[in-house]
C-alpha cells in the first residue's frame, strides 16, 4: 500500500474528511485562534510592565514579579492548568473552561516574556539613557523614548519564540475539555474513527499556524531590526 | 502535630510510583534526545542539499507541532497505519519527548559545530582523521562545551514536559496525583489543592536549582 495512487487517493480521504467535520474543524480553529490572540496580547502588556519593573528595579514590583517568574518558569504548565481548574473549586473559586484556557496560558506566556523584556531592557547601555537624560529626559520619558525603543528590538527574537510556545500550549486545554482544535479532533475521531485523517489534518493545522506565524514574525523582525544589526 | 491520615498513603503512591517514572522518563527522553539531536545537528553542517533538507523537515515539524498533538499522533494514529506501531503510554511518551527534544538539539549542536573555526577541521585533518574521526574526536567535544547551558535549559523542558504523558494515562507524577485526588474524592475528601499544589512543589524543587545552574553555565560561557 504505497506509492502514488495510494498518496492521491489517501489526500482524497483527507479532504472528504475536512469537507464532512468542516463546522467543527472551524469552530475548534477559531477557538484556539482567539485563546492564543488574548494570551499573545496579555503576555505582551505583562512582560512590558513586569520587565521593565524588573529591570529598574522597582521596589516590591520587582521582587514579586521575580517570585511570580520563577513559580511558573519552574512548574509544568499542565499541572498550572489543573490547579486552575481542578482544584480552584476547593475554596468555592469555580472559573469556566474558556477563562481558564486563556488566562493559564496568559500567566504562563507573561512570566517568560517577563524575562524577555527584562534582559532586553538591562542589555540596552547606560550611556544612551545618559544621552537621554542629556537631552532632557526624565525617568519614565527616558523609558518610553530610549530604553523601550532599543530593548524593546533586542528582546524581540526570544518573545517571539514565547509568543509561539503560547499558541502551541493552547492545546492543553484538551485536558479540561474546552473546544479547541485539538480537542475537537479528538471527539471527532472518537465519533468517526477516521484516525489517519483526523490526525493529518490536525498535524497540519497547527503546522500551518505555527509555521506561518514564524514567517510574518520573522518579517516584523527585520522590519523593525536595529540599523547596526541590518549590516 | 501530626498529618492527616489520608497523606501517607497518597504520598507513598505519588513518589514510589509517579515520581519514580518522570524521573525515569524524563533520563530517557534526555539521552535520546541527545544522541539523536547531536547526530542531526552534526550532519546538517554538511552542505549537501537533500539530506539538510530532509534534517530541517524534522526539525521544523517537531518543533512546530505541540508535544500533545505528537504524542497523541505516536499513541493513537501510528496503531491505526499498522499493528506492529502499538506502544503503550509511556514508551509513546518518551518516543513524542525525543522527537521533540531532539529537533531542539540538532538546531543548537548546528551552531555549536559551526561556531568552531575552520582551522580546527583542516588540523584535524592533517593529522589524517576522516569525516567522522574528525567529528568525533576533534570538533564535538569543543562544541560541547557550548552546548552544555542549552542542554540544561533541555533538561527542565523535558522535566516539567514530562507532565503531557498524563493525557494518554502514562503513571508519571500528576497522573498518580490526579488518581489519589480522585480516589479521595470518591471517599468524600476533597483535597486537590493539597495535593497538585504539592505536585508543584516537587517540579519547582527539582527545576529550580537547574534553571539557577544554567544561567550561571551560560553566564561563564559568555
Amino acid at each position: 500500500m504505497s506509492g502514488l495512487p495510494f498518496t492521491l487517493a489517501f489526500l482524497g480521504d483527507v479532504w472528504s474528511f475536512v469537507q464532512e467535520n468542516a463546522d467543527e474543524l472551524a469552530e475548534g480553529l477559531r477557538n484556539t485562534l482567539e485563546v492564543s490572540a488574548i494570551a499573545v496580547a496579555g503576555a505582551f502588556v505583562i512582560g512590558l510592565v513586569l520587565g521593565a519593573a524588573r529591570a529598574h528595579r522597582v521596589p516590591v514590583v520587582s521582587q514579586a514579579a521575580a517570585v511570580y517568574v520563577e513559580v511558573i518558569r519552574n512548574t509544568p504548565i499542565l499541572v498550572q492548568i489543573f490547579m486552575l481548574y481542578f482544584a480552584l473549586p476547593q475554596v468555592g473559586i469555580r472559573l469556566d473552561a474558556f477563562t481558564v484556557a486563556w488566562l493559564s496560558v496568559t500567566i504562563w506566556g507573561g512570566a517568560f516574556n517577563t524575562e524577555n523584556f527584562r534582559a532586553g531592557f538591562e542589555a540596552v547601555p547606560v550611556r544612551y539613557r545618559e544621552a537621554g537624560a542629556a537631552l532632557g529626559f526624565r525617568g519614565v520619558s527616558t523609558f518610553l523614548n530610549v530604553t523601550l525603543p532599543i530593548g524593546g528590538r533586542i528582546a524581540l527574537p526570544s518573545s517571539i519564540n514565547t509568543y509561539i510556545s503560547v499558541v502551541k500550549n493552547t492545546s492543553l486545554m484538551y485536558v479540561i475539555a474546552y473546544p479547541e482544535l485539538t480537542t475537537v479532533a479528538l471527539q471527532i475521531n472518537a465519533l468517526t474513527l477516521e484516525t489517519t485523517e483526523t490526525f493529518t489534518v490536525l498535524a497540519i493545522s497547527y503546522l500551518t499556524i505555527v509555521w506561518s506565524l514564524s514567517i510574518v514574525i520573522r518579517l516584523v523582525e527585520s522590519h523593525l531590526a536595529l540599523p547596526e544589526d541590518s549590516r | 502535630m501530626s498529618l492527616p491520615d489520608w497523606v501517607e498513603p497518597v504520598a507513598r503512591y505519588m513518589l514510589e510510583e509517579g515520581l519514580a517514572n518522570t524521573l525515569k522518563l524524563s533520563a530517557i527522553a534526555l539521552v535520546g534526545s541527545a544522541l539523536v539531536g547531536i547526530t542531526l545537528g552534526t550532519l546538517l553542517t554538511i552542505r549537501f542539499l537533500p539530506t539538510r533538507a530532509l534534517i530541517r523537515l524534522y526539525i521544523e515539524v517537531w518543533r512546530g507541532l505541540p508535544i500533545l498533538v505528537t504524542i497523541f499522533i505516536i499513541f493513537f494514529a501510528l496503531p491505526a497505519i499498522s499493528t506492529s506501531l502499538r506502544f503503550d503510554a509511556l514508551t509513546a511518551g518518551a518516543i513524542g519527548l525525543i522527537l521533540w527534544g531532539s529537533a531542539q538539539v540538532a538546531e543548537a549542536t548546528r551552531g555549536a559545530v559551526g561556531s568552531i573555526p575552520r582551522e580546527q577541521h583542516e588540523a584535524a585533518s592533517a593529522l589524517g582523521f576522516g569525516w567522522v574521526g574528525r567529528h568525533l574526536f576533534v570538533i564535538l567535544p569543543q562544541a560541547l562545551r557550548r552546548l552544555l547551558p542549552p542542554m540544561v535549559g533541555l533538561l527542565v523542558n523535558i522535566i516539567q514536559n514530562t507532565t503531557i504523558v498524563q493525557v494518554i494515562g502514562a503513571p508519571e507524577l500528576l497522573e498518580t496525583a490526579e488518581r489519589q485526588v480522585e480516589r479521595l474524592t470518591f471517599e468524600g475528601e476533597e483535597h486537590p489543592i493539597e495535593i497538585y499544589g504539592a505536585v508543584m512543589v516537587v517540579f519547582f524543587v527539582i527545576s529550580f536549582p537547574l534553571t539557577r545552574l544554567a544561567a550561571y553555565l551560560e553566564r561563564r560561557l559568555a
